[in-house]
């Protein structure tokens, strides 16, 4: 109790002071109260039971904690298939990395193509889950974007392997089964996971011009160069997606230094990157 | 014109081909020739692929001027909201109703010009998706309507009424727009600074029960949302709000901790006919 007075003594002071600098001190003695006056203080002040706090209050923070618990679970779910997706794709990246030891490509395909099935099975299974909150994809996107992003650039670098192109987005969605669903993959996240996909480029360049395969630069370039031309139609934030963008030349540039250095060799087949200038060539 | 963009592009290309180096040459050089050997490679791109990624153009323009749109509307909710909140505070125990219609006018107004500029926008996944470019906006309208309801009844303006008020902005063909648990509880955490303020004000106009209500309100919002925040999805945000909540909450606590020692010190001398005008000189403190 006595603690307590002193501190409350101690307390009356400073905010007496700050709310009238005027007062004059002497006044301020004036709170050295005997015990029974400042105990009695809280009958004095009139005040009626607290009415506000109402049950109907109540009764909202009640609904929004339930509320907040439930998406707190569906979290831990969602969280649980993304961990399993991560794990998947790193086998993926693992099988797909033997290409830089001139694994043949065939073989490498094979082994992603089996753990892609799995892939899809988890995107299902996510689908599932996120079907249960119809509109709210975008409240728990962040649990799962980066992943996907990851996700897309393997796919992307494999199909790449496979047909020399680029995997597209509706066709990403496919390779995901994706597409008659309402959980659908983000164009921005797809865009990024190409960005990614780029970054695998220059090292792929490298180890294949060692391994002695002279014409890889050439093709690589060929469809870095396109896809750099493509990226440049779209009008980009000042975001993630136009900073992984910027990264995406140079890898362009590290590819253009390879094809170079093995070109004034002359190493290279004489087929060019550039189709016009196939077609110039062709004319001269 | 075609004519002379083709001559160009030609040009640019013969400089590429006739050097091994134009690869790297046209890539440093940044001048014209490099724009224009840009721009004859786009011409390049393969079909499918052009198209496809017109199609994503298409797509992050709309979104990025949707966005734009939403900012928009949320920087002018900030605005007419805080005029709205200022409005409040210029309640007394004089002109309380009058000042007090002006307020919920305003805010009124702003529902009516303003928040339904969101409802249009936001269909569907946007809700979610562009919460970011909203959030703050809706906050400080939350902010600013439940003040206002605090001050007209003493009670707390739920979520569910919001939400109804903003029902009839919406057309029966859009989706209604719902505003989130998450930011009626970041506004809601907001306005406790504003009662703090209030409350101030209010002990030095000698309206000790009104700062008391406040004061009683304050604590079991800070009560109720201490059992919430842990369940919230970005609680950083919220925790350093419960921080600045807890301030405030103790501020109108010894602001009224210190009139109760000085009523009990005055009143026997003065009557309680002179509490007020007593009060009334401490007025100019800053919080």
């Amino acid at each position: 109790m006595k603690s307590a007075l002193r501190n409350a003594n101690h307390l009356f002071f400073a905010t007496r002071s700050l709310l009238n600098p005027r007062l004059p001190h002497s006044r301020l003695l004036v709170v050295r109260l005997p015990c029974s006056t400042l105990s009695s203080f809280g009958m004095a002040s009139g005040e009626s039971p607290a009415l506000h706090s109402s049950p109907s209050v109540e009764d909202q923070f009640k609904e929004f904690r339930n509320q907040l618990e439930e998406s707190g679970s569906l979290r831990e779910r969602i969280r649980m298939v993304v961990n399993d997706i991560e794990s998947t794709s790193r086998l993926i990246q693992a099988s797909l990395l033997l290409l830089h030891q001139s694994r043949p490509v065939p073989e490498v395909l094979e082994d992603a193509k089996t753990q892609i099935e799995v892939l899809r099975e988890r995107y299902n299974q996510l689908a599932e889950i996120v079907r249960g909150c119809p509109g709210q994809y975008y409240r728990y996107h962040g649990d799962w974007r980066s992943e996907t992003q990851t996700v897309v650039s393997l796919l992307a670098f494999r199909y790449w392997l496979e047909s020399g192109n680029l995997l597209l987005h509706s066709q990403a969605q496919e390779e995901l089964g994706l597409n008659n669903s309402d959980f659908n993959l983000d164009i921005e996240d797809y865009l990024i996971g190409i960005c990614f996909m780029s970054n695998e480029m220059p090292r792929y360049v490298v180890n294949r011009v060692t391994a002695g395969d002279y014409d890889c630069p050439r093709k690589v370039l060929k469809f870095l160069t396109d896809l750099h031309a493509a990226f440049r139609m779209l009008n980009l934030r000042n975001d993630f997606l136009r900073k992984k963008f910027d990264g995406l030349k140079y890898d362009l540039r590290r590819v253009e230094e390879v094809y170079y250095d093995v070109k004034i060799r002359g190493l290279a087949a004489s087929g060019d990157p550039m189709q016009e200038q196939d077609a110039k060539e062709g004319q001269s | 014109m075609f004519n002379y963009a083709y001559t160009l592009e030609r040009l640019s290309l013969s400089l590429m081909a006739s050097n091994p180096k134009g690869h790297r040459l046209h890539h440093f050089a940044g001048s014209a020739v490099h724009c224009l050997a840009k721009r004859a490679r786009t011409m390049s791109i393969e079909p499918s692929m052009k198209d496809a990624f017109s199609n994503y153009a298409d797509y992050l323009n709309e979104l990025n001027e949707k966005r734009e749109r939403v900012v928009k509307a949320s920087r002018d909710i900030t605005m007419n909201s805080k005029k709205v909140i200022f409005q409040v505070h210029r309640m007394s125990k004089y002109n309380r109703e009058e000042v007090l219609d002006k307020a919920e006018k305003d805010l009124a107004a702003v529902t009516d010009q303003h928040m339904s500029r969101l409802v249009k926008e936001l269909q569907g996944t946007d809700f979610w998706k562009l919460r970011r470019a909203y959030s703050p906006g809706v906050q400080e309208y939350i902010e600013a309507a439940t003040f206002c309801k605090f001050c007209r009844t003493g009670s707390l303006l739920h979520l569910d009424e919001i939400n109804a008020t903003l029902q009839p902005l919406s057309d029966p063909s859009n989706e209604p727009l719902q505003i989130n648990i998450l930011d009626y509880i970041l506004g809601l955490a907001d306005v406790t600074g504003e009662l703090m303020r209030m409350a101030i004000g209010r002990i030095s106009d000698g309206e000790l029960d009104f700062a008391q209500k406040i004061c009683r309100f304050v604590r079991d919002i800070y009560r109720e949302l201490t059992l919430i925040v842990p369940h919230m999805d970005d609680s950083s945000d919220m925790k350093t709000k419960m921080d600045t909540m807890l301030q405030s909450v103790m501020k109108i606590e010894n602001a009224c901790f210190s009139v109760h020692l000085r009523g009990s010190e005055y009143m026997p001398m003065l009557g309680s006919a002179e509490r007020g005008s007593f009060l009334l000189g401490v007025s100019d403190m800053e919080f």
